[in-house]
C-alpha cells in the first residue's frame, strides 16, 4: 500500500469517525430533547384531559338533577305511581327533555327496573335496567363512566343517576353525555399530536371521526387491559419510520373496576424523524466533503512529500540499475530535500570513486598483464637464450657438432618460438572477443553437445558427471558457440579443480524470467578472496594456464545479458551459477 | 276532510282512492253490520246449488252521476275486471255471472270489489253513489256534492272537500284548530285525539303489519325462525300502536278468518338465540327496511332490530330499499271473502298462490300454515283505519267507515245543520 493510499485512508477515517461521533452525539441530543418534549406536551394533554373530564363531571351531575326535579318528571313519576299506570304514555317524553337539558342520553326507569323511556335509543321501552335499582344512595353519588348501548353502536357516557320519588315510588332519572367526537374536539392540542378515545371491546374514535387502524394499537390495549394503569408506547402505523406515534393511554376505569376504554395521547414521531434524516442527510454530506478534501489534502501532501521520495527512489533503481550519473532534482529545503542532496552527493562521490576504482583496476591490471606477459614470455625466452648460447658455444668450441647443434637448436628455437605465438595468440583472441550472434538455442541440447568433448577426459580424470537438466526448460536466445565456449571453460575449470577425481554436476531449471544453469564440481574449493578475483582477466589458481579462461565466461554471458556467480567453501567444492534471460 | 294519499284520479280500482270511491261508487250488494249481505245496486240475487252461476237482478230506475241509465251492459263491463276468468252477461235488468269453480263467497267479494262504474263523454269514471265529483285537483284537492239523484236520497252533507297529501300530524293539528272535520290517525296521534275526547272512527283491522323478506333472502331459514321468534309484539302494541288492532302471527285476521288465534304470537327468546347461535357469527345479520308510508313503521322496525339483537342478531334499521333483506310492509285485506283477501294478500307479500283444498275454514287455515311455515312473512300486527272526526260530526245510520275501511258518510251530518 502506498504512503498515498494509507495518508488517504488515514484522513478519509479519521473525518468519517468525527463524523458519526458528531453526529451520533447529535442525533442522541436531539431524540432526548424531542422525547422531553414529548412528555412534556403528553403530561400537558393528559392533564387537560383529567380536567376537562373533572369539569363535565362537576356540570353533569346538576343537569341530571334538574332533570329529576323537573315538573315534566314529576308528572310522570305521578303518572306512573297510579293503579292505573300506563307506562306506553311515556314512552317518548325524554327525547325532548334532553335536548332541553343539553344531555346525550337521557333514560327514565321507574321503581321496579322497567325502562320507561330512553332519548337515545326510543326502541327500548319496557326493557328491564335492574342495575340501577341495586342501590339507594343515587343522589349522593359521583358521575361514573358508564357504556351505552345504542342501535348499531355504543358509546361511552359519562353518567349520573339521580332519583325522583313520587308516593314512596322512585322513578330513576339516568342521564350522560358522551365522550365523543365533541369531547375530544375541546382539547387544545399541539401539532403533531392528537387525541383518541378507546372504547371497549373494540372502537376506537378520533377528532375527526372513527380511527379504522386499531389492530396497531392493540399491544397498549392489551396492556391497558392487563394492568389498569397508565401506559405509553410507540406505535408503528406503517413500515415508514415518520408514520411512528408515542402513546400515552389512560385507562378510563367504570363501577367495580371494570374497563371502559382508554384515553389516548398520540404524538407524531414525524417530525423528529424528519430532523433525524436531514441529519444524517447532512452528516452523509459532511462525510463525502471531508473524504474529498481528504483526498485533496493527501494528493497535495503527497505531492509535497512522497513526489521527492519517489524521485529518490526512482534515482536510488537507477543508480542500482547502473546508471550512475543520476541527479535528483529537489527544490524543498526540508528534511527531503536534505536527503535528496546527499543523494546526489552520494552518486557524485560513488561515480569518484568507481572512476578511481576502475583507473586503479586497469593500473592493476596492466600490471598483472605486464607481470604475466613476462612471465609467460620469460619462459620461451630463456631457452632461446640458452639454445643461442649454445649454438655460439659450438660454433666455437666444437666446429664438426656445429650442425648437429645447430639442427636441434634451430628445432628448439622453432618450438618455443611456436610457444610464443601461441601465448601471443591467446592474448589476441581475449582482445578480439566478438559480439555474441544470438539464434534460439536448446540450453539442454547445448549442455550435452559441450559435454561430448569432455567423454574421454573426465573418464580419465576420474570424475562422475551427473546431469539433472529440467524437461519444461524454455529455448534461449544465444549465441551457440560462444556459449558453448564459456561452457566448456567452465567444465575445463571443474576437471582442473578436482584432480584427484570427483563428481560433475549441471544442472539446468527455470527461472522467473529466463533459465539456470549449474555446474557443481566437489574439488578442492576456493577461498573468499578467491571467489572475489576470481573473473578477473590474468588471475589464476592454477599453476598453469593464463587466467583468461572464467574472465572469458564472464564476458559471454555478460554480452548475453546474463549474470554468473561463484559460491565455494574450501574443501567442499564450487558451483558457478548462470543466469540467462 | 284531510288524507295522506294523493290520488292522480278517481279510480274505483286504484287503492289510494279506495276510500273516496266508495263515496261515489257502489256495489251491487252490501254487508250489514253482521256481515250480512243487503241489496245496493242490485235488489236480489239467486244462485244455483254449485254456486257457479250467478244472477243480479238490478236495481230499476238508478242512473249515473252523468244523468245517463245505469244499464246490465255497464254493469257487466264493471265487473269483469272483479272477476277474472268468470263469464258476465247482460240480460235486460239482469247479469248473469258464470265461474269456472264454485263461489259462494262471491256476496262478500263484490260487496267490496265490485264497484260499478261508467265512463263519462271525458273518459273519467262516473259512478252512482251518493256523492258526484264536482272538482278534482289530481294529488291536491277535490271536491264531492251531494247527489241530488241519489237512488237512496239525497245526502245529509252538501259537499265534501278534501285536501289530499297532509301528513298525520299536520292533520290532526288540522282537526284540532278546526280547519278540517276528519282526519286520519296513527298510533301517535291517536293518543292526543283520545285524550282530546275526540270521536274516532274504525274500520275492522285491515291492514296487516308485516315483515317480508326478500326474494331469496336470507338463505338459512334459522336465521327468519331466530328473528320471528324474538319479536315482543305485546310490547309494541301496548306502546307503539297504542293497543290498536290485533297482534298477529296470520296473515288473516281473526274476524275474517276466525283462526288466527290459532297462531302463536309469544316470542320464544330461548330458541331464537339457539337458532342463531347455530349460524355462523358473519350470518348473524338482517338489514331491515321499512315503508316511510306506514305510520309508525319505523319505530316498530327499531323495536323489532332490539329485540333481534336479545337474540344475537345484528338488524340495522333504514327506508326500504334494494339492499333491504326483508321489509316491514303494509298488505291490506283486499277482500270480505276470506279466500280471496288470503290469496290477495299472499299476491301482495310476492308469496305463491295459495292452493286452499276448499272454502272450508280448515283448508284455509292449513293453506295459510303452509304459508308461513318457512317465515318468508311474519305477520306483526293487524291494525284498523282509524280516523278522528270534529265535534260537530254527526252520523245517523249506517257507521260512516265499513269494515274494510270504505266510507259511507250518506247519513253524516253537522250539528248545527238539519240533517
Amino acid at each position: 500500500m502506498t504512503f498515498r493510499t494509507r495518508l488517504l485512508l488515514l484522513f478519509a477515517t479519521t473525518v468519517v469517525v468525527a463524523v458519526a461521533f458528531v453526529g451520533a452525539i447529535v442525533s442522541t441530543t436531539t431524540r432526548r430533547a424531542f422525547e422531553r418534549l414529548d412528555e412534556q406536551r403528553v403530561s400537558a394533554v393528559a392533564a387537560q384531559f383529567r380536567q376537562e373530564l373533572a369539569r363535565r363531571e362537576r356540570e353533569i351531575a346538576p343537569r341530571v338533577k334538574d332533570v329529576a326535579e323537573a315538573d315534566s318528571t314529576l308528572a310522570m313519576a305521578v303518572c306512573l305511581s297510579g293503579a292505573d299506570a300506563d307506562p306506553a304514555s311515556c314512552v317518548e317524553d325524554v327525547q325532548p327533555v334532553a335536548a332541553a337539558h343539553n344531555l346525550d342520553f337521557l333514560e327514565m326507569v321507574s321503581s321496579n327496573g322497567t325502562l320507561i323511556s330512553s332519548a337515545q335509543w326510543p326502541a327500548r321501552f319496557l326493557y328491564r335496567e335492574e342495575w340501577v335499582t341495586l342501590r339507594d344512595d343515587w343522589n349522593s353519588q359521583p358521575p361514573f363512566l358508564k357504556r351505552e348501548e345504542l342501535p348499531n353502536d355504543t358509546a361511552l357516557a359519562l353518567t349520573c343517576v339521580r332519583v325522583a320519588t313520587v308516593a314512596d315510588r322512585r322513578l330513576y332519572v339516568i342521564g350522560g353525555e358522551a365522550l365523543d367526537r365533541e369531547f375530544l374536539s375541546s382539547f387544545v392540542l399541539p401539532t403533531g399530536m392528537r387525541a383518541l378515545l378507546y372504547r371497549e371491546p373494540l372502537s376506537l374514535t378520533g377528532a375527526a371521526g372513527p380511527v379504522q387502524q386499531t389492530a396497531a394499537l392493540a399491544p397498549v390495549i392489551s396492556e391497558i387491559r392487563k394492568r389498569r394503569a397508565e401506559v405509553t408506547r410507540m406505535v408503528q402505523w406503517s413500515a415508514d419510520a415518520a408514520s411512528a406515534e408515542t402513546f400515552h393511554a389512560i385507562p378510563l376505569i367504570g363501577p367495580g373496576n371494570e374497563l371502559m376504554g382508554a384515553f389516548l395521547v398520540g404524538s407524531s414521531r414525524a417530525e423528529q424523524v424528519a430532523l433525524e434524516r436531514f441529519l444524517r442527510r447532512v452528516e452523509i454530506l459532511v462525510a463525502t466533503g471531508g473524504i474529498l478534501l481528504a483526498l485533496l489534502v493527501s494528493l497535495w501532501t503527497t505531492a509535497r512529500i512522497t513526489r521527492p521520495v519517489e524521485a529518490l527512489a526512482a534515482g536510488a533503481r537507477a543508480v542500482a540499475a547502473g546508471d550512475w550519473k543520476t541527479y535528483v532534482e529537489v527544490r524543498s529545503g526540508d528534511e527531503i530535500g536534505a536527503l535528496a542532496a546527499a543523494f546526489n552527493q552520494m552518486t557524485r562521490e560513488l561515480l569518484e570513486q568507481r572512476d578511481r576504482l576502475l583507473q586503479a583496476e586497469r593500473v592493476a591490471a596492466w600490471r598483472e598483464l605486464a607481470r604475466r606477459l613476462a612471465h609467460e614470455l620469460k619462459n620461451p625466452l630463456f631457452p632461446l637464450q640458452i639454445t643461442v648460447e649454445n649454438l655460439q658455444r659450438a660454433r666455437a668450441g666444437h666446429p664438426g657438432q656445429f650442425d648437429e647443434v645447430f639442427r636441434e637448436s634451430t628445432a628448439t628455437l622453432l618450438a618455443e618460438l611456436a610457444k610464443l605465438r601461441g601465448i601471443v595468440g591467446r592474448f589476441s583472441d581475449f582482445a578480439r572477443m566478438p559480439p555474441p550472434q544470438l539464434e534460439t538455442v536448446d540450453l539442454n541440447g547445448l549442455v550435452r553437445e559441450s559435454l561430448k568433448l569432455f567423454e574421454a577426459q573426465l573418464q580419465s580424470a576420474g570424475v562422475t558427471l551427473h546431469l539433472e537438466l529440467a524437461a519444461d526448460l524454455r529455448a534461449i536466445q544465444a549465441d551457440p558457440g560462444l556459449l558453448g565456449r564459456a561452457l566448456q571453460n567452465l567444465v575445463l575449470n571443474a576437471v582442473d579443480a578436482m584432480p584427484l577425481g570427483g563428481a560433475l554436476t549441471i544442472r539446468t531449471s527455470p527461472e522467473e524470467g529466463g533459465v539456470r544453469v549449474e555446474v557443481t564440481d566437489t574439488g578442492q574449493g576456493l577461498t573468499q578472496e578467491e571467489c572475489g578475483r576470481l573473473f578477473t582477466p590474468y588471475y589464476t589458481t592454477k599453476t598453469h594456464g593464463t587466467g583468461l579462461g572464467l574472465a572469458i565466461v564472464q564476458s559471454v554471458i555478460s554480452d548475453h545479458g546474463g549474470r554468473i556467480a561463484v559460491r565455494s567453501e574450501p574443501g567442499k567444492g564450487t558451483t558457478f551459477t548462470i543466469d540467462l534471460a | 276532510m284531510e288524507m295522506r294519499a294523493t290520488p292522480a284520479a278517481l279510480d274505483p280500482a286504484a287503492a289510494d282512492a279506495a276510500p273516496l270511491a266508495s263515496l261515489v261508487f257502489e256495489p251491487l250488494v252490501r254487508l250489514d253490520a253482521n256481515g250480512a249481505p243487503q241489496p245496493c245496486l242490485a235488489i236480489s240475487w239467486q244462485h244455483d246449488a254449485s254456486a257457479k252461476r250467478w244472477q243480479f237482478n238490478l236495481r230499476p230506475g238508478v242512473k249515473f252521476h252523468d244523468g245517463l241509465a245505469m244499464l246490465s251492459a255497464a254493469v257487466a263491463a264493471s265487473l269483469q275486471p272483479a272477476l277474472p276468468g268468470a263469464a258476465l252477461t247482460a240480460s235486460g235488468d239482469a247479469i248473469l255471472i258464470r265461474t269456472g269453480r264454485p263461489e259462494p263467497g262471491l256476496l262478500l267479494d263484490l260487496a267490496h270489489n265490485g264497484l260499478i262504474f261508467a265512463h263519462d263523454a271525458g273518459g273519467g269514471f262516473v259512478g252512482t253513489g251518493p256523492f258526484r265529483v264536482a272538482s278534482w285537483e289530481p294529488g291536491r284537492r277535490a271536491t264531492l256534492s251531494a247527489n241530488a239523484d241519489y237512488w237512496g236520497g239525497r245526502a245529509f252533507l252538501d259537499t265534501i272537500e278534501v285536501q289530499m297529501g297532509r301528513g298525520l300530524r299536520d292533520q290532526l293539528v288540522d282537526l284540532e284548530v278546526g280547519k278540517t272535520d276528519v282526519a286520519e290517525l296513527g298510533p301517535a296521534e291517536l293518543r292526543r285525539a283520545s285524550g282530546q275526547g275526540r270521536t274516532v272512527w274504525s274500520s275492522a283491522p285491515v291492514r296487516l303489519i308485516a315483515l317480508v323478506f326478500s326474494p331469496g333472502r336470507p338463505a338459512d331459514p334459522r336465521l327468519r325462525e331466530a328473528l320471528a321468534l324474538s319479536i315482543d309484539r305485546a310490547a309494541m302494541h301496548s306502546v307503539l300502536l297504542q293497543k290498536q288492532g290485533e297482534i298477529t302471527a296470520a296473515l288473516l285476521p281473526q274476524w275474517l278468518s276466525g283462526y288466527a288465534f290459532a297462531f302463536p304470537t309469544a316470542p320464544d327468546l330461548a330458541r331464537a338465540r339457539a337458532l342463531a347461535a347455530e349460524l355462523p357469527a358473519s350470518a348473524r345479520s338482517l338489514a331491515l327496511g321499512y315503508d316511510p308510508a306506514i305510520a309508525g313503521g319505523r319505530a316498530i322496525a327499531e323495536r323489532v332490530a332490539v329485540n333481534a339483537r336479545d337474540a344475537g342478531l345484528a338488524v340495522p334499521v333504514s327506508p326500504q330499499n334494494p339492499q333491504s333483506d326483508l321489509a316491514l310492509v303494509e298488505l291490506r285485506v283486499p277482500s270480505l271473502d276470506a279466500a280471496r283477501a288470503l290469496a290477495g294478500i299472499v299476491l301482495s307479500a310476492g308469496l305463491e298462490a295459495p292452493q286452499p283444498d276448499g272454502p272450508a275454514p280448515e283448508a284455509l287455515y292449513a293453506s295459510e300454515r303452509r304459508l308461513l311455515e318457512d317465515f318468508r312473512v311474519i305477520p306483526l300486527f293487524h291494525l284498523p283505519d282509524l280516523y278522528g272526526a270534529a265535534g260537530r260530526i254527526r252520523v245517523f245510520q249506517p257507521p260512516p267507515v265499513a269494515r274494510l275501511g270504505e266510507w259511507r258518510w250518506e247519513t253524516v251530518w253537522l250539528s248545527g245543520t238539519a240533517p
